[in-house]
């Protein structure tokens, strides 16, 4: 391996394209992950001039306030209707929210559902912020509900209390079933005033429950986040575990190709093959085929690490610098490198397969290119979409590898993923550690 | 019987339908220097590479009595390696005890540059100087040479001979192909001349012009 590295250093072309290509891809990874968090910009139309109070049920919503809250996650921009559509169709901004005319007017009347209009461009950013969307619109009718159900329970107090009232614009003056119960205790009891004495106890127990049962069936299940620290996020995550997977796989893979198929193009198979051969009898050869392989194995993983570890620093860097949420590139990256180190030789035993049956180091190095990007896009198709893609890339390190990567820097508990998945890099590892050490052979002989 | 150094017994190759070597016997006895002969094409380089270990014959068996070196025809070494470099790789893979005097001893030997210039690019002479060189490392007692001065100047292929011719005089042998014919009337003892993979001539130098223009017609 020493040799390698040694030729390696004097390949400048190819030693400036090891050192530049990580760090090309922990800032594109890093600006990706920057990209991902920060805020997308919605257009906020408002065609039915809401006033900067508005008082629903009773209670009183300040607008601007929703609209700040809003702003934690998208940058929301107050612009004209057809300012909006024009940015939006621009791609300027992802999603307009319009309130349209006569919004506030079914609100305030709380007898009609009004709707909030909103339009997204498709693809990238929409889903997410639909989903923002969803969820403001959610916490709003929180905290309608509350209101409405503060104002139905006014109603209801009412009716058991007795007292003034009013209802859509209408005044008006209940007796309520506690004075109902008072009168009828003044009237001459009789079996129809009994029945109706009993009417009214009832009604006032099942009505004294109502504020429960409103708030049970406005919230059949509740959901409580509680706030803590979490580990790396987990977009910033899956995308520094496809960036180093790809990358590793990328270069090992070249990298142990090309340097097994150099053997034979520089001759030095040969001479290092001499003895290799059956049907003779001669003295122990230079080197056996394991040991060749596991050389360039070897140089796969040590190059692996050290782009690894660069992809992982730099990102962490960027992901600093750029105030990621939730970002904690740091406390796994041991685990991190084990894995790189393991799936760096995984892909470099591939690699080295690849480069004993190319025969020669440019093709070695084409075929190499060719089949790193089907390899990678077989990790992406989701297993319920095509299952003999995912068995085939099931056979493969690079997906093995985005897992072990993934878990490593996002599960509170990644051991038994990562075990798993280290299990598959090995196996792989000496499957076809194993086929390129016959193909290393048949290369020499 | 005791002084055969390495020995051929019906080694043949195949690749496919194409036989490039017919089965062939060969010995090489201590003192004696063999000649292969032939036009391009005719198994030389096929059976040299089976007799070095360096070929898997597809039939036939090779025993080897004692260390032999390898100069095949092309360049085999690391060509982004200095030539000090290739040499004390190769040393210590073979088991050298001390790579660097062994390199440094070689170097001197075949007037090699001992700088940091990487093999690749040194002149095409130094470039098979140096495969010579490197197949002394691990004093052998056999040689086997693919023609091993094809791209010497005259002062060059000097100094190859006499290594060779020295080697043969402490009781080794050596086996060379060539198509230069002074050659094999200068050093040769035994010569075989091949034609399409197999033998067409074993015998003294001086009886094969015939063969020889028979192969080569």
């Amino acid at each position: 391996m020493r040799k390698d590295l040694r030729i390696l250093r004097r390949s400048p072309l190819l030693l400036g394209a090891l050192l530049v290509y990580p760090v090309v891809i922990a800032v594109l990874v890093g600006l990706v992950a920057g990209y991902a968090s920060s805020k997308p910009r919605v257009a906020f139309v408002d065609e039915d001039h809401l006033p900067p109070v508005v008082a629903v049920a009773g209670r009183r919503f300040h607008i601007q306030s929703i609209v700040d809250e809003v702003s934690k996650n998208v940058t929301l921009v107050r612009m004209g209707p057809e300012e909006a559509a024009r940015e939006l169709a621009d791609g300027r901004v992802v999603a307009t929210i319009t309130v349209p005319p006569g919004f506030l007017g079914k609100l305030v009347s709380t007898v009609q559902t009004p709707s909030l209009v909103l339009r997204t461009v498709s693809g990238g950013l929409a889903p997410r912020v639909t989903q923002q969307m969803q969820a403001l619109v959610y916490r709003l009718n929180r905290k309608l509900q509350a209101a409405l159900i503060e104002a139905n329970l006014a109603y209801v107090s009412l009716i058991l209390h007795g007292g003034r009232g009013s209802f859509l614009g209408r005044r008006f003056d209940v007796l309520g079933l506690d004075r109902t119960q008072r009168l009828l205790a003044s009237l001459p009891q009789s079996e129809r005033v009994t029945r109706i004495q009993e009417f009214v106890r009832i009604s006032r127990l099942a009505l004294a429950q109502t504020g429960h049962a409103l708030e049970a069936t406005a919230n059949p299940i509740g959901l409580v986040q509680p706030k803590a620290k979490g580990r790396t996020w987990v977009l910033s995550a899956q995308v520094q575990a496809y960036g180093i997977a790809l990358t590793v796989t990328f270069l090992a893979l070249l990298l142990a190709a090309g340097a097994a198929a150099a053997e034979r193009d520089e001759g030095t198979i040969g001479r290092l093959g001499r003895g290799w051969a059956g049907r003779l009898s001669r003295p122990r050869p230079l080197v056996s085929p394991g040991v060749l392989v596991w050389s360039k194995v070897a140089l796969a993983a040590a190059a692996a690490l050290a782009l690894g570890t660069t992809i992982a620093v730099v990102f962490g860097i960027a992901v600093e610098a750029g105030g990621v949420t939730g970002g904690e590139p740091w406390a796994r990256l041991p685990l991190l490198l084990a894995g790189v180190l393991l799936a760096g030789g995984a892909v470099g035993a591939a690699g080295t397969l690849l480069g004993a049956l190319a025969r020669e180091a440019r093709t070695a190095s084409l075929v190499a290119v060719l089949l790193v990007l089907p390899v990678v896009f077989l990790g992406l198709v989701p297993k319920g979409v095509a299952p003999p893609a995912a068995w085939l890339s099931d056979a493969l390190p690079f997906v093995h590898a985005v897992r072990f990567f993934a878990s490593a820097l996002y599960d509170a508990s990644p051991w038994r993923t990562v075990g798993v998945e280290a299990a598959w890099l090995a196996g792989i590892g000496a499957v076809f550690g194993v086929l390129a050490r016959s193909g290393m052979r048949r290369l020499a002989t | 019987m005791s002084n055969v150094l390495l020995r051929a017994a019906g080694v043949a190759r195949r690749y496919g339908e194409l036989e490039a070597l017919a089965p062939t016997d060969l010995e090489l006895r201590a003192g004696e220097t063999v000649a292969l002969v032939g036009p391009n094409g005719a198994g030389k380089s096929t059976l040299l590479a089976i007799l070095a270990g360096a070929l898997e014959p597809t039939a036939g068996r090779v025993e080897a009595y004692a260390p032999a070196g390898w100069v095949p025809q092309r360049p085999a070494h690391y060509a982004r390696l200095s030539a000090r470099e290739n040499l004390e790789l190769f040393a210590r893979l073979d088991g050298v005890a001390d790579p660097a005097a062994a390199a440094s001893r070689l170097l001197e030997r075949f007037s090699l540059p001992d700088g940091d210039k990487p093999s690749g690019e040194l002149s095409v002479g130094n470039r098979q100087r140096l495969d010579v060189a490197l197949s002394l490392l691990g004093d052998p007692r056999v040689l086997l040479l693919d023609e091993p001065t094809a791209s010497l100047d005259p002062g060059q292929r000097r100094r190859v001979w006499e290594i060779a011719d020295a080697l043969r005089g402490e009781g080794g042998a050596v086996c060379f192909a060539t198509q230069n014919v002074e050659e094999v009337g200068e050093h040769a003892d035994r010569v075989l001349v091949l034609q399409a993979g197999r033998v067409v001539y074993e015998g003294e130098p001086a009886g094969y012009a015939a063969a020889v223009e028979e192969a080569f017609r």
